[in-house]
């Protein structure tokens, strides 16, 4: 049995995690005005639309590119050594505590409260057709899965397999992948939660809205 | 190589990648390589590392950023970029930028104004008709109009019925896809607006592109090939012969190519082989003639059951089957022929340096793509770690690999799951058939993947066909 209690505790004792900002491509790195122990926010409003706040710019071929945090936190290193070099694809510029979001939290308990079907190589996933479109007009809780069921497109080197659901029956709780994004072998694809489950996971929701104080 | 104070950007990775700074090193040339998180254990990292020096080796987001490629020229002090085959190797636009820009480079391959010309299909058959060449109908682009696709549907049926082709049918192909999925085969027009639809989702999905391309049915054909090098003033163009690609993967994917296309010297045919051979060379060099071809390139031939030569289109880059050809062609008497090296060599400047008479060929070549793929299942990649790898060394091999053959490799999802090129030579039909086999019987190549499946490759399927090449 889940104890909540618990886990909500364990994650009290340590309520951030460790957020890497790398160069998404080449570039001569500048990091401007931010400085260690800043705080800094994530994209904020309805859709993103407010962005984040500068960590860097990033200068390849005349164009500027504008690294910004992607959470809300606290600078913790910024790698100045860098400053004015050329930087390959993937380099460390910034490192940043990350304090937990309700969202977040509930997503890591539940990931130990469902049944997570996971990827079983690395590749990109899709639902299949007719339940990508229930999920886009209804939300995933909209499907229950059962086991067997043709529920995923696999795809790798451009070629596609239908992939079947195998585990307990349940509707689709989470959904853990994005379509265009390669997916390691064994990360969870998606959150089953079944009918048995459903008030234990309620109460979830419920006890990290009610007892999780987000840090500002 | 004259002029050595060059250092070449390889824009791509893999196999093409090591042949390239292969061909630099000897031509005393520099070299820089680029990678992405993916290819971290790709052997071409592991040559950029210990041969290439400083400044030799960046990783990239991604081979198909342009300004991610030219950054790492700028600012690794590169003069030329090497497109490989794929990528950027028949992007006009791209080579137009990289001669253009602030800082010029230059584009090892044709000039940008002869990609864009040979590139537009119509364009090249307009050509080919100009200089009384034919050519075979299909969509010359990608589609993304459903009744300009049935259209060409139409006329592909009309072709083949016209051919005697007792059951005519045409391919229906996602125009960014490769690789077997995203094709289907249609026999039957009234099926064609339904197919045409379900590809056309697919490449949504794929690649966010909707363009599918209706093509002719190879199968009842011979597909040939005539290999041109030409230097920057466009008026020399000499061939290396001839290939033939008809043994293909389900999804039409090359796997065995052979050099020269035909063998009427061993094999009778029911039409004169020789003088086909002879005619595509022809027809490839004068309209290599008429546009000032300044690279090397590949004329790309059908030949149909009575022996008649029909051209499908100009593949303006080296091709992964350059190596077949070199194996057999011999300049001013000498082996050890490198079109990747003749094209770096013409590319940055020089005269090709001989003409036509200097180029003869000896002896049969064979090149067999292997690949970790279930023949057996549609030619499905098969995913995971090999284990070992490894072959016996003969004069008449040549192996490109860019996989490790002392460590473990787990083969990248990202890309195509080509593993090595075997080149094979014979000084005959009969002698390469007998080292292919040999080749192919002593070859170690072995893994597994999570779900502990034992690797699957083409060997077998390689095996098979080598009793069948050059047969028509």
């Amino acid at each position: 049995m889940l104890d909540i209690t618990k886990l909500l505790e364990e994650i009290k004792a340590s309520p951030y995690e460790e957020l890497v900002i790398t160069a998404p491509h080449t570039g001569v790195v500048s990091f401007g005005s931010v400085k260690e122990g800043d705080r800094v926010i994530g994209a904020t409003g309805t859709w993103n639309e407010i962005p984040g706040t500068p960590l860097a710019t990033l200068q390849r071929e005349r164009n500027d590119k504008i690294i910004r945090a992607t959470q809300k936190g606290v600078v913790e290193k910024i790698y100045t050594e860098l400053e004015g070099t050329f930087v390959e694809a993937g380099t460390e510029l910034v490192r940043l505590r990350h304090f937990l979001s309700k969202e977040e939290v509930l997503s890591i308990i539940l990931k130990k409260a469902l049944y997570l079907f996971e990827a079983p190589e690395r590749a990109k996933y899709y639902f299949a057709p007719e339940v990508d479109s229930k999920i886009k007009s209804s939300g995933s809780q909209s499907v229950t899965v059962h086991d067997g069921m043709e529920l995923f497109i696999m795809s790798r080197m451009k070629r596609e397999a239908p992939l079947n659901y195998s585990g307990p029956d349940g509707v689709i709780y989470s959904v853990y992948f994005q379509h265009n994004e390669n997916i390691d072998s064994g990360a969870p694809l998606i959150g089953v939660c079944p009918p048995d489950q459903l008030a234990l996971i309620e109460d979830v929701v419920v006890r990290v809205q009610t007892e999780w104080t987000e840090q500002e | 190589m004259q002029n050595t104070n060059h250092k070449v950007l390889v824009a791509n990775r893999g196999e093409i990648a090591i042949r390239i700074m292969q061909a630099c090193q000897k031509l005393g040339l520099g070299f820089v390589c680029v990678y992405t998180a993916e290819d971290s254990a790709s052997g071409h990292v592991r040559m950029a590392k210990e041969h290439g020096g400083e400044k030799s080796l960046y990783r990239v987001s991604s081979y198909q950023d342009a300004n991610e490629l030219l950054a790492v020229a700028d600012e690794s002090g590169a003069t030329a970029i090497h497109p490989g085959y794929g990528f950027f190797a028949e992007d006009y636009r791209f080579a137009r930028r990289v001669t253009q820009r602030e800082n010029k480079l230059i584009f090892i391959g044709p000039s940008w104004r002869i990609i864009r010309e040979l590139g537009d299909k119509i364009n090249t058959k307009r050509l080919a008709r100009s200089l009384e060449v034919p050519t075979v109908p299909g969509s010359d682009r990608p589609v993304y109009d459903e009744l300009e696709a049935e259209k060409i549907a139409r006329q592909l049926f009309e072709f083949q019925e016209e051919q005697g082709i007792e059951r005519p049918m045409v391919l229906v192909k996602a125009s960014a896809g490769g690789g077997g999925m995203g094709i289907e085969e249609v026999y039957d027009i009234d099926l064609f607006k339904s197919v045409y639809r379900r590809i056309r989702s697919y490449s949504l999905r794929q690649f966010s592109d909707e363009g599918v391309l209706i093509e002719q049915r190879i199968k009842d054909f011979n597909h040939l090939e005539v290999q041109i090098v030409s230097d920057r003033t466009g008026k020399n163009p000499v061939h290396f012969g001839t290939r033939n690609c008809s043994i293909q993967s389900t999804g039409l994917q090359k796997r065995l190519e052979i050099a020269p296309g035909f063998d009427p010297s061993s094999i009778n045919y029911t039409f004169d082989a020789q003088k086909v051979l002879d005619d595509i060379t022809e027809y490839s060099l004068a309209m290599a003639r008429k546009v000032g071809y300044d690279n090397v390139g590949t004329w790309e031939w059908i030949v149909t059951r009575d022996g008649r030569p029909f051209l499908m289109e100009v593949n303006t880059r080296i091709q992964v089957e350059n190596g077949v050809s070199a194996m057999i062609s011999r300049v001013n008497g000498q082996a050890g022929v490198d079109l990747i090296a003749e094209q770096i060599r013409v590319g940055l400047g020089e005269p090709l340096g001989y003409t036509q008479d200097a180029v003869t060929f000896e002896g049969v070549g064979i090149e067999y793509r292997l690949i970790a793929e279930n023949p057996e299942m549609k030619f499905t990649p098969w995913v995971g770690r090999i284990e070992d790898f490894g072959w016996d060394k003969h004069e008449w091999l040549q192996m490109h690999t860019h996989v490790p053959t002392d460590v473990a490799y787990d083969i990248p999802t990202e890309f195509d799951p080509n593993l090595a090129l075997a080149i094979i030579w014979g000084k005959d039909l009969s002698e390469v058939k007998k080292h292919g086999k040999e080749f192919l019987d002593e070859l170690r190549l072995t893994g597994r993947n999570q779900g502990e499946e034992s690797l699957k490759s083409n060997v077998n399927f390689l095996r098979i066909k080598t009793d069948e090449i050059l047969k028509f």
